[in-house]
């Protein structure tokens, strides 16, 4: 029954969002149906489309809202997945770059590893500053993002720049380092069937074992998981927050790994972000998330055709993003209400 | 006299699919004191709500002074007179107890600036008249109930209501402060004003009103003068014709023991026999959030088999104690035993007791997620835990259509009962009971009641009921301990009455006649 | 002299980077003190930025284009207050999504009406306008006085929410809601039409200070301009302990520090540009931090009203 009501809220939150988009175009001075076709067209219209393009932009935003999901779960709210993932990707960069000569065996996990401890690095200092401090982490992960941004920045303009030192990036990492590709011809690679790996651990995990139910249970109810369940919320708390910040990380390491192959500025158009939607979507369900995440995978591998083909501004689609989770929200609430 | 300040009729008032008042009526006096008795769950707050402009009435009308009259807020019951003393204090901590008089009072016109200065002056002249004495200087949070009460009353006074309305003010009080307030409700009456008063305590309502009107299921059931009334007459008004399922005590106990297993009884009396201490505080002291000391040098001992009763005023260190007993909290001074298998039974079951969003099994995994037997290493056993949920709900009689449903869909009664049985159920050897029939109806609490006892009685635990219910700690307490300004005091079994503890509540010692 | 003119190049510097914090601060301190947090602040303020820039092109005056920012802002904060206060949504999660839509809404219309090219816009802008006497004090007169009319908005705006706050009954009603809303609502007052107006007011405010940075302060609009400062104005509302008189000093105090990143640049530092962008972020995280437990924020910030929908 509880099912039924979530997926129920997903479809009219989309339903809601899609009439407001298309009113907003057509106000725009766009056509809505042009528009519209050429995103359907650009994420799902071909296989190339959709092996090259959607499935591979949902990567990292599965993982992401995975990331999201677990930390919402446990009642942190973690804004921060944007800088998360970007430290992830710039400690996989460093790495990768750093050990370039070793055996593919040993590199690729190491530098996937390295974005793992990147990310949970990254979510350390609000993290403490809520456990230690009681300071509420939304601000703090915010303001993480940021300092994360420019922390990339600064790297592929210094550091960690290219030999050539031209453009703001990196070397590409070598081959040792490199996801390899699943369907010969597209750009399809190891890091999907990771990302599913990580959404079923997280639902095991959620479900099954007993760290899993404290998480649940500070998430739903902290005082209750303290005085009746006699769990220890701020250990709790700290592990899942930092675990959250560890796969946002591991998202970047990914798409480091498996897409770009080098760092730059401006490698996320805001995946950190997009994944806030794409985990309340999903009602918070790591196994809705791989759908939720696919879904607007395709929404923002379309933008880039509606762009070309419709004039439509890329900034649209997060707009867009933002109404999905609004009308997540509304949902949510009326369907409570109805309940009650 | 009989001059009607205020009469309701028909009033139907409905809470989502809950019938919370179906026809209820009341009439008030001039120079009245008039009580308003009924269970739990029986209606009272909302009719009070609706009397004092909080609510509106779906069906029914509403007269003041002769006038029908529609309340739209709880501004227009004021203007109409009507000063409403809630339940729940409604001071505000953060403002000074000034600006709390001040609250809600509006001056049109002059909305641009705060004349506390006029409210002193005001507040003091009806203190000196009435004898309502309240600290000014003080702030909201260091009061104690007693404190804070009389500052509700004073805000109400305040506004010169002609009808003065208290919902459950004696549940917070010592006897001797019960007193005091009924004094002062005299007076008030004897200046014609009428006086509305909620209890579910009959004695209560039998020493102070003049008239009373009984609720049953949101009905007015009777509406008479006090003279012509005894207290059979009104507790079987209040709780309708034994029509209740009463059970045969064997059956009981037979269900008991099939809850309990072949294991308990053998456990019992190893335990009896053992006559165990299961729990000791020696010299425990624990230090608030500002360094004042809100447990003092604490000796207690628990034993197998028996029922401690703490008896005491809300505010004088009961939270600490109970999370101290416990397991919940571990930073104090001084020697602390108890059990590793503690159950509680917390007195806030909403935020504390259950996890609204989480269902029957999950509620039931809050408290037995420990214990090894619903493990496998790192894995819970999801499916052993389910049987146990459903042992309980059958047992406990908790009303749902299945373990599936949400905590949060559960009634008041409903969720004590998960609660209770999903703590009793663990057989612990040490439980914590704090206020655990508060808000239930008479069902309910006297079902409460008997597991508290039984769990003593027959699984030889020792159990801890911390109180603010006099009566309740009277009823099922072995040996009764007060609890003051963080102090434990033993009262003598020579005092055990609601005179004799009552005084010690307040700080009469044992010695004290 | 030289250190003179370093020195009133500070100031005026902090002032100029403290206004536009002080302005969104401001408005949120009133939010807050009712006891909603509005995350959405920054959506707000990059709303204001842009109906700022759009006003002063259509109506052609810099002083149209604010009203347009503080409507631009109020907006914004509408919609965020209908789902936090009209529906019960989530405070935190609702902000979010506000910031995320104004960005990206603002972004769109932006590139909609100007095109996705490279070059700047250009704006009539909000110019100083020098307050006689004050502002020849010496050292502090120019940076304090000779300011963009918003500017003096901010200083006045300032006392007159203080005696709002603690002096008059609109303000004890407010200060209750925000405290414990169930006593105010008992109390006879309407929490909900309190926490409203104060979203509103909060993001009117806002959208003043969006309007001032892309007319006053930078002159043009460019996409995500506000670049966090609702964020960051958040913390000055902690720092400032939701008092507006300490409000306005802390968002000038930050004004100050984050002023010292350009100190630094002509003391020769050679310093990473990047980490002059982060600074004010940096800033902000250490001073939440080293605050900690000097204030109390109003006891029902961030719970929904009434408690269970």
């Amino acid at each position: 029954m509880r099912r039924f009501g979530q997926l129920g809220v997903a479809v009219v939150a989309l339903l809601a969002t899609g009439i407001i988009a298309a009113g907003s175009l057509w106000l725009g001075g766009y056509d809505p149906l042009v528009a519209g076709r050429a995103m359907l067209q650009g994420s799902f219209g071909s296989g190339t489309a959709i092996l090259s393009v959607t499935m591979v932009r949902a990567v990292p935003l599965i993982v992401t809202g995975l990331a999201v999901a677990l930390a919402f779960r446990a009642g942190v709210w973690n804004i921060g997945a944007e800088g998360q993932l970007y430290a992830g990707a710039i400690a996989a960069a460093w790495v990768g770059l750093s050990w370039g000569s070793a055996p593919r065996w040993v590199l690729t996990p190491a530098v996937l590893l390295a974005a793992f401890l990147g990310g949970a690095l990254w979510a350390a200092i609000p993290a403490l500053m809520k456990v230690r401090l009681g300071i509420g982490e939304v601000i703090p992960t915010i303001l993480m993002n940021f300092v994360g941004i420019y922390l990339a920045a600064f790297m592929v303009h210094g550091p960690l720049q290219e030999a050539r030192g031209v453009f703001p990036q990196t070397d590409p990492i070598t081959d040792a380092a490199r996801l390899p590709v699943l369907v010969e011809g597209t750009r399809l690679h190891l890091g999907f069937p990771i990302a599913l790996l990580i959404g079923a651990m997280l639902w095991a995990g959620l479900r099954w074992t007993h760290f899993g139910f404290q998480v649940r249970s500070v998430g739903a109810s902290p005082e209750a998981a303290r005085v009746s369940g006699m769990i220890e919320s701020k250990r709790v708390l700290l592990v899942a927050f930092l675990t959250s910040g560890a796969i946002a990380g591991l998202a970047g390491g990914i798409e480091i790994t498996g897409v770009t192959f080098a760092l730059y500025e401006g490698l996320s158009p805001g995946w950190g972000y997009t994944a806030i939607a794409v985990a309340l979507l999903a009602g918070l369900h790591p196994a809705w998330v791989i759908f939720t995440g696919l879904l607007l995978g395709g929404l923002e591998a379309g933008a880039g055709a509606m762009q070309r083909e419709a004039g439509v501004p890329a900034a649209w689609v997060s707009a867009v993003e933002a109404l999905v989770i609004l009308f997540v929200l509304a949902g949510d609430q009326i369907r409570r209400r109805f309940h009650a | 006299m009989t001059e009607v300040l205020a009469r309701l009729d028909g009033i139907v008032r409905h809470f989502g699919h809950v019938k919370a008042l179906d026809g209820a009526t009341l009439e008030i006096h001039a120079g009245e004191v008039h009580g308003i008795l009924g269970e739990n769950g029986a209606g009272k707050t909302t009719l009070l709500n609706i009397l004092g402009g909080i609510i509106r009435p779906d069906v029914g009308s509403l007269e003041m002074g002769g006038t029908p009259v529609r309340l739209q807020s709880a501004r227009a019951a004021w203007e109409m007179g009507v000063g409403l003393v809630h339940q729940h204090f409604t001071l505000v901590p953060g403002l000074s107890v000034l600006e709390n008089l001040a609250l809600g009072r509006r001056h049109e016109g002059r909305r641009w600036t705060l004349r506390l200065e006029e409210i002193r002056q005001e507040a003091y002249r009806l203190g000196r008249l009435t004898g309502l004495n309240v600290p000014f200087e003080a702030s909201i949070e260091e009061l104690g109930v007693g404190d804070r009460q009389r500052i509700e009353i004073l805000k109400a006074l305040l506004r010169d209501p002609q009808l003065l309305v208290l919902d459950e003010p004696t549940a917070v009080l010592a006897p001797a402060e019960i007193e005091q307030l009924f004094g002062l409700l005299r007076t008030l009456a004897n200046e014609g004003r009428a006086v509305v008063l909620v209890a579910h305590k009959l004695d209560e309502i039998l020493s102070i009103a003049d008239r009373v009107t009984v609720l049953r299921d949101g009905r007015t059931v009777m509406t008479a003068a006090l003279a012509d009334l005894d207290a059979a007459v009104l507790t079987e008004a209040m709780v309708g014709p034994s029509s209740r399922e009463e059970e045969e005590p064997e059956a009981r106990v037979r269900e008991v023991s099939s809850l309990f297993g072949q294991g308990t009884e053998r456990l019992a009396r190893d335990r009896a026999l053992a006559a165990r201490v299961v729990a000791s505080l020696n010299g425990i002291s624990v230090y608030g959030p500002r360094g004042e000391l809100v447990l003092q040098d604490v000796q207690l001992e628990v034993m197998s088999g028996e029922v401690i009763g703490v008896a005491g005023v809300e505010g004088n260190g009961q939270r600490d104690l109970a999370l101290l007993l416990s397991g919940r909290r571990d930073v104090y001074v001084g020697n602390l035993e108890i059990p590793d298998d503690v159950g509680f039974i917390p007195q806030d079951r909403n935020l504390e007791g259950l996890a609204a969003d989480f269902d029957l099994t999950e509620n039931v995994a809050l408290a037995v997620h420990r214990d090894p037997e619903f493990r496998w290493g790192p894995l819970l056993r999801w499916d052993v835990i389910k049987e146990r949920a459903k042992e309980i709900r059958s047992r406990f009689k908790v009303r749902s259509s299945d373990t599936r449903v949400l905590a949060r869909e559960l009634s008041g009664g409903n969720q004590q009962r998960l609660v209770v049985g999903r703590e009793l159920s663990r057989l612990p050897r040490l439980l914590i009971a704090e206020n655990p029939t508060r808000g239930l109806d008479l069902t309910a609490t006297a079902f409460v009641r008997g597991e508290l006892k039984r769990l003593a009685r027959e699984a030889a635990a020792g159990v801890v009921l911390i109180s603010t219910d006099l009566d309740e700690v009277l009823e099922l307490a072995d040996r009764i301990f007060v609890i003051l300004r963080g102090r434990l005091t033993l009262v003598p079994s020579v005092r055990h009455s609601r005179a004799g503890v009552g005084a010690m509540m307040l700080g009469g010692g044992p010695e004290v006649g | 002299m030289p250190e003179a003119i370093a020195i009133t190049a500070f100031l005026e510097a902090s002032v100029r980077l403290g206004i536009p914090l002080a302005l969104a601060a401001l408005g949120e301190t009133i939010t807050e003190r009712s006891g909603v947090i509005n995350i959405g602040l920054e959506g707000s303020l990059i709303a204001g930025a842009l109906g700022g820039a759009l006003g002063a092109l259509a109506l052609g005056g810099a002083g149209a284009g604010v009203l347009v920012g503080a409507l631009g802002g109020a907006l914004v904060a509408m919609i965020f207050a209908g789902f936090v206060v009209g529906l019960g949504t989530d405070q935190i999660i609702t902000g979010t999504a506000v910031t995320l839509g104004g960005l990206g809404f603002t972004g769109a219309i932006y590139q909609t009406r100007f095109g996705a090219t490279g070059t700047a816009l250009t704006l009539p802008t909000l110019s100083s306008v020098p307050i006689p006497f004050l502002s020849d004090i010496p050292l502090i007169g120019s940076a304090l006085f000779n300011q963009a009319p918003t500017s003096y908005f901010a200083y006045m705006v300032a006392p007159v929410l203080w005696y709002f706050v603690y002096r008059t009954e609109w303000g004890l009603e407010l200060r209750a809601v925000g405290e414990e809303p169930d006593a105010a609502a008992a109390a006879g007052v309407r929490v909900r039409w309190s926490r409203f107006w104060a979203t509103l007011f909060g993001g009117t405010l806002a959208g003043i200070a969006g309007a001032h940075l892309a007319l006053a302060h930078a002159g043009t609009f460019a996409e995500n301009m506000s670049a966090g400062r609702g964020f960051i104005a958040i913390a000055v509302v902690v720092l400032g302990r939701w008092n507006p008189l300490l409000v306005l000093l802390a968002a000038l105090f930050f004004g100050a520090a984050s002023a010292l990143q350009f100190q630094a640049q002509t003391l020769g530092l050679s310093l990473p540009y990047q980490l002059f962008l982060a600074f004010p972020y940096l800033l902000t995280l250490l001073a939440l931090a080293g605050w900690v437990g000097r204030s109390r924020a109003p006891a029902s910030l961030a719970l929904p009203w009434p408690k269970d929908r």
